[in-house]
């Protein structure tokens, strides 16, 4: 028989670790449209503890992972009111997630949430996310970052939508594809959402320092 | 008299020479196009293009490590390119002052377009659109990585070290 030479051996191992490796989309840990969404019990900026199973009559939500210290999730403050004010009634309420670490964004601590939100008179939750363990489970990477969920016949969640709210950060008046209100509409409609992954730049969420 | 004068103008004139070479580089306002164009650039030259905005604080925070770069490769193949994600409108008001008051030395670009899913896939598909972000390329030598995360100095320096021609 004819001697094997191991570090050949070796070398094809690595090969095909090496492969394997490239196949997996690095850091891509977070949900995918169709995955499902978990709970979670986070604190709101009244002190009081919001998870998505406290709405009975909810269809699914506007998860939206957002800050105070981001100026695009300032842009967009007015428009998910809007959001929130014209879909929840409809069973899609907006639920706000604060991601950013305190310690390293200042501007995003508890008691400036409960500001921000009392300033402009949010009609969602606004949570704290203190751990990141929602965060990171979502993988949200940048404020604003939306995941809509759609409630299914077991009553779990899917992630239906992850993206943006529409086309133009900058201007309001300029907007002209409203990619989240598109998404709602085809879930409301009972159709698959035709769109149902967008981009747009944003801020990167403000990681524990280890 | 005269070659007083003379000698005050010569002053003069070595005096804002001075300045102008320390003062920053021209902000060019550019459609996605361009940066297409940028990333398809064929030379043995390591691009290193980043993403920022000034209202971005991580980005502020890595700027002077790619100013660095771009100063100490001088007249080598390695070109950092420093793109704006900051609106046209604030051009004058913001970004100009900002580019001033730094100094920057680095090739400027600043992108006028709206929609980012327009294009954020046709230039980087990993990419979710966070900033700030770094790509680093040689296309000649079909080299390519991409990062989407605030670079420390050292990993900066790592990454030129790896890929400068």
């Amino acid at each position: 028989m004819k001697k094997i030479k191991l570090p050949l051996i070796y070398m094809v191992c690595l090969l095909l670790a090496g492969f394997l490796m490239a196949a997996t989309p690095a850091g891509n840990t977070g949900y995918q449209v169709g995955d499902t969404a978990r709970d979670f019990e986070l604190k709101n900026v009244d002190g009081k503890m919001v998870s998505l199973s406290d709405y009975e009559n909810a269809q699914g939500f506007i998860v939206t992972f957002t800050c105070n210290s981001c100026p695009y999730s300032v842009a967009y403050e007015d428009r998910l009111i809007a959001l929130h004010n014209k879909y929840a009634p409809k069973g899609y309420p907006v639920i706000a997630i604060n991601p950013n670490d305190a310690a390293v964004s200042p501007e995003d601590s508890y008691a400036n949430m409960q500001q921000r939100a009392k300033e402009k008179g949010f009609p969602f939750p606004y949570l704290h996310d203190e751990t990141q363990e929602i965060t990171k489970a979502y993988g949200a990477t940048r404020t604003p970052h939306l995941y809509i969920l759609k409630k299914g016949e077991n009553g779990m969640y899917k992630v239906a939508y992850i993206g943006t709210i529409d086309d133009n950060s900058r201007d309001p008046k300029q907007v002209q594809k409203r990619y989240a209100e598109a998404a709602l509409n085809d879930m409301i409609a009972g159709d698959q959402v035709k769109q149902p992954n967008t981009k747009a730049i944003g801020c990167t969420i403000k990681w524990k320092e280890a | 008299m005269t070659q007083r004068l003379t000698l005050l103008f010569a002053i003069l004139a070595l005096v804002i020479a001075a300045f102008s070479t320390a003062s920053a580089q021209e902000v060019k306002v550019v459609k996605f196009a361009e940066l297409e164009k940028l990333r398809q650039q064929p030379h043995d030259t390591l691009y290193v293009v980043n993403f920022w905005a000034t209202w971005c604080k991580p980005c502020i925070k890595e700027l002077p490590y790619f100013e660095a770069v771009n100063k100490q490769y001088q007249g080598q193949p390695v070109q950092v390119v420093l793109v704006s994600m900051d609106a046209p409108q604030d051009l004058e008001k913001r970004v100009h002052p900002f580019v001033q008051k730094r100094a920057l030395q680095s090739r400027l670009l600043l992108l006028d377009e709206t929609d980012p899913n327009s294009w954020i896939d046709r230039l980087e598909p990993k990419w979710s659109g966070a900033i700030p972000a770094t790509m680093l390329f040689n296309n000649k030598r079909k080299q390519y990585e991409f990062v989407e995360r605030e670079l420390s100095e050292e990993e900066l320096q790592k990454l030129i070290v790896k890929y400068k021609p």
